[in-house]
């Protein structure tokens, strides 16, 4: 009987140092996506922003998209003509502003919640947030079928998220996602989305992306083309004042 | 081959769903209902369910919490599309630097100061959109909302969010309403009815059968034939893809009433022939019972045909079709069937069931058959006096009949859906829906102050609250952004403001996808029709000086459909019992040979309806879509009774030429079967005192009364009548 005990216990005990070793892992994976997202010192890119509704009813958009660094991002709309010139600029600290033409002036967001759809997307403010996922959720690796994908299962830091949690499938050589699966607190997955990475020079970058919210039957495919890196774009390009012009 | 029929139809109930939604029952030819079917279609109105909470004050952070979990609990349900609360719903609000996007409240940081609570009621109150339609003025009691996918499985739906929330055990009280909870509500009413009412209706009609025949045939039979006609109306109802509505959800207690009446017949007149030949007196009953339960039958089956010209509701049109088809299957029943089967299983002990018949006529006879006949012959004016009396009173009574197309009547009082009426009309300025449609660039800035400017002149009416529409969102962003609460005036500007408000949900409630048609939405408190009537032409005033080409306005709501409904109620009554009257006299002045008999046969059931409807003014019962069915059933198996007097009467005294004893003849045998038929059909009737809905008890309780009213008319006033007339002819 005894002998069985000291089994077990040395069966539990081994678990844990594999869990704890797999942890550390998993962090590692975590940083590594986020590094390969934010290699780039700056990007632009034509996007083209195609919103499906459940009975099939296509909207398209097109930006123009300007980043520098991880967290200063400019997108200028060039498509719906009525929206063209509608302008939102990303900066530290989820602060954002936006600007109509019609208007004349820019406006500033404050983004009171999160889990608020992106207008009129499947992507909530929380998906697009610039800070690194690492910083955001606390990673576990979980078993993979496949030889040749890292599984990852995120949990949020923040008490202010949608997502109970997040189940992430990367590609093993290079540490780009592949998928997401959005998970609410009654287990249930609600979104999902896929990726396709595409290497342009050094760099990896999210060619194609589909968000689906299974719930709404609803989803937002994002094209990147045109797509430029590391053209030194100026400090002023994103500011306040540059957004009228 | 009635077994196989049976069998077969009776597979076919299982496919029979219950469908209780009154809208779907409104006529396409009726403008407003086709108005307001297509707005629930095109914006979901129909669909929505709502949570009433109540408790001392909304604005603690333990009752928000609650809100925070309903609201949650409910967005997992499958088959809710959105939920809408205190705690996610959007706000877009002005600050020092710009604006502010996100929810009125954080939920997950919900207010815990005074300060804090202050603010946020602050904000609910400046807001046209919260105010009064998210929580009360008095804030004791919030709303949460949902809304149904399309095509979801509505009762799965309600009973799910009431399972969940009730699980929840909130401290605060919780009630629902909101068509997908009324209309399940109701469903589960109806099936209650069903499951309980119809085995008590066949308790007692069993019962009554036992003490006039004391015999099991005499118990069995009737009740077999009725079963087995109601299985067969409502397995071809379900063949033919029809749906059971809460009005033909009567539709088994009125066969089991109705239909074992003509084996009532049948087997009272093979019992009378003291014959101990069991064929042979089962032939010759027929042959004289023949005539009268065809009749009988074909004067029931024109009062539920009646319904079919000039209802204004679908199911009740339904309603009359399958109980006209019942009651055919019944008649049928009794002649072919029953006496087939009473042939088959009592051949062998015919001799004992006659021998208590003998001691139940002269029972009848002589408490009660006797002393009425003497009475008439003695004081026939004195009746007639009587009669003319209660006549005379009832028709100062029709005067004061109340017309009542409210749906909520249906529920007794005390019942919480009710009560969650009066919270909606007391705090959330009501429950009927009016929506005022719009057709036109829903981006042109003429258009959307239209809709401010129709939203203003509604709140005006004493009957409207709030009003929401896409303009009041446009016109709050504009406030948010540059400090001006009004629609912008150029269209560019509201083009770039959509960029917004795209994609949020509440969008979808107010305009369509292509941006072409919008919705003012709003409720109506009054439950009062002149108050709708008054609206209505308040509202067409605007419409018609204010709808241009560009900009189309119609309105729609259940207010207009509930005044269409009242008109229809006196029209559909009217229409069904002059159809009724007229062909009932027809078809017995033609099969007696003569119009006189006809005329004669209707003079108590009129009567007995003048005093119907008399009881309905004094007592304050009011016609509702139930109760307008009362007089023309009362009619079709009502005037069944004159039929047995006035033919037996006749039949005597062709042969006599003897008024006294042709009358005495008439109630001494007719009179016998009359009375146990009254009984029956009238208990079977009153089984629906029993009923969960309002209207149903009150339609139970007429018919008892119209049978009573009908049977004694024909027991008394026709015979005093019939006295009369012969003797002038002397």
């Amino acid at each position: 009987m005894k002998r069985v005990q000291i089994f077990f216990l040395f069966v539990i005990s081994f678990v844990f140092t594999i869990n704890g070793a797999i942890a550390q892992d998993a962090s590692t994976l975590l940083h590594n996506m986020d590094n390969l997202m934010s290699a780039p010192k700056d990007k632009q890119a034509t996007v083209k922003i195609t919103l499906t509704n459940s009975s099939g009813k296509v909207k398209v958009r097109e930006a123009m998209m300007k980043q520098k660094g991880k967290d200063k991002k400019l997108y200028r709309y060039t498509k719906p003509e009525s929206q063209a010139g509608i302008a939102t600029l990303s900066l530290p600290d989820n602060v954002m502003w936006l600007y109509l033409p019609a208007i004349g002036r820019p406006t500033k967001i404050s983004l009171l919640s999160k889990s608020q759809a992106f207008t009129g997307t499947d992507f909530s403010y929380e998906d697009m947030e610039s800070k690194p996922y690492s910083e955001r959720y606390t990673p576990t690796l979980l078993e993979s079928d496949k030889p040749d994908m890292y599984v990852l299962e995120l949990v949020p830091i923040s008490k202010k998220s949608k997502y109970a949690k997040i189940v992430l499938t990367l590609d093993k050589t290079n540490f780009y996602p592949l998928k997401m699966d959005f998970y609410n607190s009654r287990g249930d997955k609600f979104k999902e989305a896929t990726y396709k990475y595409a290497k342009q020079g050094d760099y990896w970058y999210a060619k194609e992306l589909l968000m689906t919210d299974l719930k709404k039957e609803h989803s937002t495919a994002i094209e990147m083309t045109d797509v430029k890196f590391d053209q030194g774009l100026p400090d002023d390009e994103f500011t306040v004042e540059y957004l009228k012009q | 081959m009635v077994v196989i029929a049976t069998v077969y139809l009776g597979l076919q109930l299982k496919n029979l769903s219950i469908d209780a939604d009154i809208l779907r029952s409104l006529p396409e030819d009726d403008p407003h209902a086709a108005l307001l079917k297509q707005i629930s279609e095109k914006f979901g109105g129909n669909s929505m369910g709502i949570i009433i909470l109540e408790t001392d004050n909304v604005y603690q952070t333990e009752v928000l919490e609650h809100i925070r979990s309903i609201t949650d609990t409910l967005g997992y349900i499958e088959g809710i599309l959105s939920v809408q609360s205190l705690t996610n719903i959007i706000n877009i609000k002005g600050s020092e630097l710009g604006i502010e996007v996100g929810q009125l409240v954080d939920e997950y940081e919900l207010p815990t100061t005074s300060e804090q609570f202050e603010g946020l009621r602050n904000n609910v109150e400046a807001n046209e959109m919260y105010k009064g339609t998210i929580v009360s003025e008095d804030a004791t009691s919030t709303l949460i909302i949902f809304t149904l996918k399309d095509g979801a499985n509505v009762s799965a739906v309600a009973n799910a969010v009431i399972a969940k929330t009730e699980a929840m055990h909130l401290p605060e009280k919780l009630y629902y309403i909101g068509s997908p909870m009324l209309v399940t509500y109701i469903s589960e009413l109806m099936k209650n009815d069903l499951i309980n009412l119809l085995p008590i209706a066949f308790l007692v009609i069993a019962i009554i059968l036992l003490l006039a025949f004391r015999s099991a045939s005499g118990v069995l039979l009737p009740l077999l034939t009725a079963v087995i006609a109601i299985i067969w109306s409502l397995g071809t109802m379900s063949l033919l893809g029809y749906k059971m509505s809460m009005i033909s959800n009567n539709i088994p207690i009125i066969l089991l009433a109705v239909g074992s009446a003509y084996t009532i017949h049948v087997l009272n007149r093979i019992n009378q022939l003291k014959t101990t030949d069991r064929d042979e007196a089962i032939s010759k009953a027929l042959s004289y019972v023949m005539v009268p339960v065809i009749l009988a039958a074909i004067t029931t089956v024109i009062g539920f045909v009646s319904f079919i010209f000039g209802a204004y509701l679908d199911m009740i049109v339904d309603f009359g079709i399958f109980t006209a088809l019942g009651t055919f299957f019944a008649c049928l029943l009794s002649i072919f069937f029953a006496p087939a089967l009473l042939d088959i299983f009592t051949s062998k002990k015919r001799n004992k069931e006659l021998i208590p018949n003998k001691v139940r006529r002269s029972f009848l006879s002589e408490k009660l058959l006797s002393p009425l006949n003497i009475l008439l012959f003695k004081h026939p004016k004195y009746v007639l006096l009587t009669w003319s009396a209660l006549i005379a009173l009832s028709i100062v009574g029709i005067f004061f009949i109340q017309r009542s197309v409210d749906i909520q009547e249906y529920f007794k009082k005390g019942n919480p859906t009710r009560e969650a009426e009066r919270i909606m009309i007391e705090k959330f300025g009501g429950v009927k829906p009016v929506f005022v449609l719009f057709k036109g660039d829903m981006q042109s800035p003429e258009v959307l102050k239209m809709m401010i400017k129709m939203g203003e002149y509604m709140k005006q009416s004493p009957d409207i609250y709030t009003t929401q529409s896409v303009a009041d969102l446009i016109a709050e962003i504009n406030f948010a952004i540059t400090g001006e609460r009004k629609v912008p005036d150029d269209q560019a500007v509201i083009e770039q403001f959509w960029f917004l408000l795209d994609g949020n949900e509440v969008m979808q409630r107010f305009v369509t996808e292509d941006l072409d048609e919008g919705i003012i939405i709003s409720k109506f408190k009054s439950a009062d029709n002149d108050a709708k009537k008054e609206f209505a032409r308040y509202m067409d005033r605007f419409i018609e000086k204010n709808s241009t080409k560009d900009c189309r306005i119609e309105i729609t709501g259940m207010p207009f459909v509930d005044i269409t409904m009242d008109r229809s109620l006196i029209n559909s009554q009217l229409g069904s019992i002059s159809i009724a009257i007229v062909f009932v006299i027809i078809i017995v002045g033609l099969i007696l040979r003569s119009l006189y008999s006809g005329l004669y046969a209707s003079i108590p059931i009129v009567a007995a309806i003048i005093i119907l409807f008399g009881v309905m003014g004094l007592t304050g019962i009011s016609l509702n879509i139930a109760t307008v069915l009362v007089a023309s059933v009362a009619l079709g198996i009502g005037i069944d009774y004159s039929i047995h007097i006035i033919s037996h009467f006749n039949d005597t005294f062709q042969k006599t030429g003897d008024v006294r004893k042709a009358i005495q003849d008439a109630i001494m045998i007719s009179g016998n079967a009359i009375i146990i038929n009254v009984i029956s059909v009238s208990a079977g009737f009153l089984v629906l005192v029993f009923s969960d809905m309002v209207p149903l008890q009150y339609f139970g309780i007429l018919i008892a009364l119209s049978m009573l009213g009908s049977s004694l008319g024909a027991m008394t006033l026709l015979p005093v009548i019939l006295i009369l007339v012969h003797s002038k002819e002397k």
